[in-house]
């Protein structure tokens, strides 16, 4: 196979949105018969790119060639007509159908108006051997688990003669496991003389999988190099365009008055195996305590358990002196706990309502809020001014629906709403997930700001740095139970990294 | 930092006390955010107005003038007694799309608003014809009857929810059913009440300390008064207090609401068992002021045209008054227009042309406002990302 | 997006909904008139003095359902049809298409310069009290209605069922073979009461020791009364089992049942309100021995001639075996035998001879 030549060549591409440029001077050359990676964080225009090769939208400016053939894409279908497929990061599968009819959902081999499975089926299976990607034709897709899912979605863009992939974030979704069965399909799929395009943000990954990795910075390509060329900090320092910023000075001591007491917590999972097990730990007045952990592993359920919306079968929950382990959420929220949760849309904000209705969300009992029963809009509105002066939200006004916000301000909005509440325990959730570097930076610096103050912090996030970075103290969580307690001198993203998949070495041993 | 950087001339932030004012005029009449509230009434009139011209094709095709329909409709309309009926139409239509409203704000269906308000005007009539109070009093309880039955029968679909997991759309339908196989059995089996001689058997007569007065004689209930106090205490509750609040944040994002300590089983019973009491309340001009008792002639349909009204009148309570009255005025033409040798299916065909083109309209709408409001918000955060 | 598809979603089932409601309030068509649910299938008697009068104005007031129902409402267009004919009438029809449009309806046809306004169905009585109580100069007139002190102007058309009933009652005794015959009725109301009473009058009348089975659907307001055919034959093929050879069924829609049962147990069923051998099958015909005939077109044409000729006074106009109100039907031929017999107690009636109760 023509490894040197160009499956996909990408020149001088910009793309422009009202009032924000999101890519511009991209260069990308992708060799055919090559996995290569795209990295870059979250904002920084991976996206906004691949919808262009993707012909989701069309470029300002820049020509778009694969193999060595100039292309317009005015839609997917035209990319799709080119060889080109996408594996978007949301699955686009209808539950109610089996494997089969959705792989072949709007590509149906039609023969005098019947739809032809059995041929349909040939295919598959030629496809499937081929590629060394299985999966059941015929189970419905709601039976599948998110890695088959994903499966279904790979099968789906080479059932349409997809010869370059784009996978976008394929690995958020998965359990580590799922992660090397994937990164073995990508493998066998590219011995077979594809080419993939592999969009990440999480480094070691990218060092395993790929042939070749593009770094994209502030919407344009700011370098290209191999894996074996490069370290990981010198790609992360690449992705961001300076040193990490992460000052670990910190102006006041951790208090000894115990905020938040877990002790014992076990939560029942979806099968016999428990969410949680036996999960205890204690946070200090000005302490962070840091979870560190692949998504998944439990992370969540202790979040719901902590704030009153799973109820464990074993364990208790203190905080300040009182045991919170019966109690509802509301009373947890009203007694000084605050949570910024993992997803900010699905669980933080109310997308349709105003800046103001948002940041009065959770804070309604409080008085100062209230006439009578009646919400006092106007000191509600007065309060969200100062939450987004203080938090450096990026709007016009208070009255401006939540969705106009960007990822960032969004999230500045929510940790400001959180933190306006003057907590005595934060449960903050991947608090800078998705947020560009400025905002990002601000949201740490009102963390330690709150911290200094006595705030008791519950840090989960699977951003490394963040974790050393922010925290006084390290669990690591690992298949619903701590597996590893360390302090953040002797943590290392090494040494954490093999905490966190420690239950892969169990099982591979 | 907010407001400074809003540096672009055509920032809708530059308002001026006068543009404040308007806004804050605007603003009552949607509940929202400025943006919405002129582009929600524009948008709803301009679904009247596209659904009229459809109508209208409609009528043409079929060899009728559409002009000439439609002036009919406002001569015929625009009397003082044709007003008069219109209001008293809408009443019950209003009562009912409020009722629909209150669980649409919760992003709840109350597709039982239909069976809740029999429920009510049944046990209202037969409670309401074995007791004796004084005027006042009798008809506070006869409503507190009808509210109460409503309320109950909503309940079933809100528990049915919470416990198990069933759709409230399903249950709600199925109730309607039930409903009627119910009333009809206990009318049957114990409070029906024969006058020798007449065929409309109904529940005993009320007494006369339950009757409504009329506001304008035979023509326009008292009742229409309650409606209007209904409305307020729905624009009240839902918009204004913080139970309100509660109410929408579920409505909008439930899980979000849950992780702020807003429970939404709660939530769900709640605003389930206001909007069957309020559906309770739809059938009291038929009940107090018109035939004062129950009987199998009753009227139909205040249920799924409260829900229409509350579609259109987009479940805010001057939306809600103005989509009554429409429905109502409509209601009231289709005779006149039968005379007029056109067929008064053409008022249904109207209703049910604006309530699509309501969605359609809405939702092109929408899109393009949440789209532009999104721009505006991005342009005026003056970083386009490489500014370089 | 997600919450405007359920929006989307819910619109289309609120406008069907709308949809549905108005076909549904086809149905109350039983609920209002049931009773004589009838195709009074015609053949007027034309008294027809066809003069020419001036400005014969006459609304006419359907309730939900209206022409076209095949049963009441049409019976009463055709008696306005023919009033239209043979008068001169000037007819102006409107039609409910829900219970609020009642009272509305009455009174735009009362704006619209009819002197006469006939109402169809009883359920116009509470809009037609507040009518008529403000439009005294206005005549109206309701079919099977009645309410307690009314206006002067109100005339309610009531059909002596008892006279037709006695006279299928004789028809029935005198073809009976085993001396057993039956009478489902549909509510147990006074009116239906009538048809029983007649009809077992008119049996004994022949045959002083025939048995008659009697039951009833349902109670005063019950209107399932009037649309259940399953109970019906049930019923009938219990009684036809037993011995019983013909059945005679005043109950609406569920009439058919009784019919249904004759097919099955080669029995005679007697129908009711219209000639039912002219909407039967084929092999139904074979079993439907006559019908009791409730001739609401000649309470409507009789009302406007007499609306007409200045005579209509109010109160309860009952219309009998004299003015052709009820009767019977003979298609089919199976009375053929018979007929004369029948034609004297008919007779009999007019003249006063025999006298039919009116509560068994």
């Amino acid at each position: 196979m023509a490894t040197d030549s160009l499956a996909v060549q990408l020149t001088g591409i910009e793309k422009r949105f009202p009032g924000v440029i999101a890519n511009h001077d991209v260069n990308l050359n992708v060799r055919a018969g090559t996995i290569h990676a795209i990295v870059g964080e979250n904002g920084a225009g991976k996206s906004t790119l691949m919808k262009t090769l993707y012909g989701m939208h069309q470029p300002e400016a820049g020509t778009i060639s694969v193999f060595g053939e100039h292309k317009v894409f005015r839609s997917p279908s035209d990319a799709i007509d080119a060889g080109i497929g996408m594996v978007h990061q949301h699955f686009m599968l209808a539950d109610n159908f089996t494997v089969l009819e959705n792989i072949i959902l709007g590509y149906e081999p039609i023969k005098g108006g019947r739809v032809q499975y059995d041929q349909a089926r040939l295919k598959l299976q030629d496809i499937m051997a081929q590629s060394g990607t299985h999966v059941d034709l015929d189970a419905p897709v709601s039976d599948l688990g998110v890695g088959q899912r994903q499966r279904v979605e790979i099968l789906k863009v080479l059932f349409r003669g997809a010869r370059i992939l784009i996978l976008d974030e394929p690995t958020a979704v998965l359990v580590p496991q799922e992660v090397d069965e994937l990164f073995s399909n990508l493998h066998r799929l590219v011995a077979d003389g594809a080419t993939i395009i592999f969009i990440s943000h999480k480094l070691d990954e990218v060092l395993t999988v790929s042939d070749d990795i593009t770094v994209i910075r502030d919407g344009t390509t700011v370098a290209e190099v191999k894996p074996d060329g490069v370290t990981r900090s010198k790609l992360a320092e690449l992705m961001v365009g300076s040193e990490l910023p992460s000052p670990h000075g910190r102006a006041s001591e951790v208090g000894s008055a115990v905020r938040l007491s877990v002790t014992g917590i076990t939560v029942a999972g979806l099968g016999e195996k428990h969410a949680l097990e036996d999960v205890t730990f204690e946070i200090h007045e000005g302490e962070v305590l840091g979870i560190a952990g692949v998504e998944g592993n439990g992370q969540f359920e202790l979040c719901e358990t902590i704030i009153g919306l799973t109820k464990p079968i074993e364990g208790s929950i203190v905080m300040n002196g009182d045991n919170i382990t019966h109690a509802s959420p509301h009373h947890r929220l009203m007694s000084g706990l605050s949570y910024i949760p993992f997803d900010r849309h699905r669980e933080g904000l109310l997308l349709d309502a105003p800046l103001w209705e948002n940041t009065l969300l959770g804070r309604d009992g409080d008085p100062q809020f209230l006439k009578g029963p009646f919400i006092n809009a106007a000191a509600a509105k007065a309060d969200s001014r100062e939450v987004i002066e203080r938090f450096d939200v990026r709007t016009p006004s208070e009255l401006v629906p939540a969705y106009a916000l960007s990822g960032g301000n969004q999230q500045k909005l929510l940790v400001g709403r959180e933190l306006s509440s003057h907590p005595n325990v934060l449960i903050a959730a991947h608090p800078t997930r998705g947020v560009d570097i400025g905002a990002q930076a601000a949201i740490w610096e009102k963390l330690r700001a709150a911290r200094d103050a006595g705030l008791a912090v519950l840090l989960i996030s699977a951003d490394l740095e963040e974790v050393i970075g922010l925290s006084d103290r390290i669990l690591v969580m690992f298949d619903g139970h701590i597996n590893a307690h360390l302090t953040p001198a002797e943590a290392t993203p090494e040494l954490l990294g093999t905490y966190m998949t420690g239950g892969v070495q169990e099982v591979a041993s | 930092m907010s407001e400074p950087i809003a540096t672009e001339p055509n920032a809708p932030s530059a308002e001026g006390t006068s543009a404040n004012a308007v806004s804050k005029l605007v603003s009552l009449f949607t509940g929202r955010s400025q943006q919405s509230a002129l582009v929600t009434l524009a948008s709803s009139l301009a679904a009247v107005a596209i659904a009229l011209v459809l109508a209208g094709i409609l009528l043409w095709a079929t060899g009728k003038s559409p002009f000439d329909a439609y002036s009919k409709m406002l001569d015929a309309g625009l009397t003082n007694d044709k007003l008069l009926e219109t209001t008293q139409r809408a009443t019950p239509l209003i009562v009912a799309a409020v009722a629909v409203a209150i669980g649409f704000k919760m992003n709840l269906f109350n597709i039982g608003v239909e069976g809740q308000y029999l429920m009510g005007v049944f046990w209202a009539a037969v409670v309401g014809a074995y007791i004796h109070l004084p005027s006042v009093l009798h008809i506070g309880l006869i409503f507190l009857v009808a509210m109460a039955a409503g309320a109950l029968w909503a309940a079933v679909p809100a528990i049915l929810k919470v416990k198990k997991g069933v759709n409230e759309v399903i249950a709600t339908i199925m109730l309607n059913t039930i409903t009627l196989s119910i009333i009809d059995w206990a009318f049957q089996e114990q409070f029906r009440y024969e006058i020798p001689g007449q065929l409309d058997v109904k529940t005993k007569v009320l007494p006369t300390t339950a009757w409504l007065p009329d506001l304008v004689k035979n023509r326009l209930s008292s009742f229409i008064i309650v409606a209007l106090v209904v409305v307020l205490a729905f624009w009240l509750i839902v918009y204004k207090s913080k139970f309100g609040f509660r109410l929408r944040a579920s409505g909008a994002n439930a899980v979000a609401a849950r992780t702020a300590g807003i429970s939404s089983n709660s939530m769900i019973v709640t605003s389930m068992v206001m909007s069957g009491a309020i559906a309770g309340l739809a059938g009291m001009t038929y009940l107090l002021s018109t035939s004062h008792a129950y009987g199998p002639t009753r009227p139909e349909g205040y249920g799924f045209n409260g829900i229409a009204v509350a579609l259109l009148g987009r479940n805010h309570p001057a939306g809600i008054i103005v989509a009554g009255l429409l429905w109502g005025f409509l209601d009231s033409v289709a005779g006149p227009l039968q005379i007029a040798d056109i067929p008064q299916s053409i008022v249904l065909v109207i209703k049910a042309i604006i309530l699509l083109t309501v969605v359609i309209v809405n939702e092109v709408v929408g899109r393009r406002v949440a789209k532009r409001t999104a721009d505006r918000t991005a342009a005026q955060l003056t970083l386009p990302v490489v500014a370089a | 997006m997600r919450k405007s598809k359920r929006f989307a979603a819910i619109a289309m089932v609120a406008a069907f909904g709308l949809m549905a409601a108005a076909c549904g309030d086809d149905d109350k068509t039983d609920t209002t008139s049931a009773p004589e649910a009838s195709t009074g299938d015609t053949t007027g008697d034309t008294t027809g003095d066809t003069t020419a009068p001036v400005d014969l104005n006459v609304g006419l007031a359907f309730d939900t359902g209206g022409r076209g129902d095949g049963t009441f409402n049409d019976s009463a267009a055709r008696g306005a049809d023919q009033a239209q004919t043979e008068l001169g009438a000037t007819v102006t029809e409107l039609e409910a298409t829900n219970a609020e449009d009642r009272q509305p309806n009455l009174e735009t046809l009362t704006d619209a310069g009819n002197g006469l306004v006939v109402s169809v169905g009883f359920a116009f009585g509470d809009g037609l009290a507040v009518v008529a109580a403000a439009n005294p100069d206005t005549m109206y007139a309701n079919v099977d209605g009645f309410y307690a002190d009314a206006t002067e102007n109100v005339t309610f058309l009531s059909f002596a069922a008892e006279q037709g009933s006695f006279l299928v009652g004789a028809a029935a005794a005198l073809k009976s073979e085993s001396g057993h015959i039956g009478f489902i009725g549909g509510q147990e109301i006074d009116l239906i009461k009538a048809f029983e009473a007649g009809y077992t009058a008119g049996a004994k009348y022949i045959n002083p020791d025939i048995v008659v089975e009697v039951k009833y659907l349902g109670a005063a307001g019950d209107n399932a009364a009037w649309g259940s055919p399953d109970k019906a034959k049930e019923i009938a093929l219990a009684w036809y089992a037993d011995g019983a050879d013909v059945i005679y069924t005043a109950a609406g829609g569920s009439g058919q049942g009784t019919i249904e049962a004759a097919v099955e147990a080669d029995a005679w069923a007697i129908g009711v309100d219209s000639d039912q051998y002219g909407t039967a099958t084929p092999d139904q015909q074979g079993h439907i021995l006559t019908s009791a005939l409730k001739r609401v077109d000649v309470a409507v044409f009789e009302t406007i001639k007499a609306f007409q000729a200045g005579t209509l006074t109010g109160g309860v106009q009952v219309f009998d075996l004299s003015t052709d109100g009820v009767g019977y039907s003979t298609s089919g031929g199976y009375l053929d035998d018979v007929v004369d017999q029948l034609e004297e107690i008919k007779a009999a009636i007019i003249a006063g001879d025999i006298v039919v109760p009116t509560m068994p």
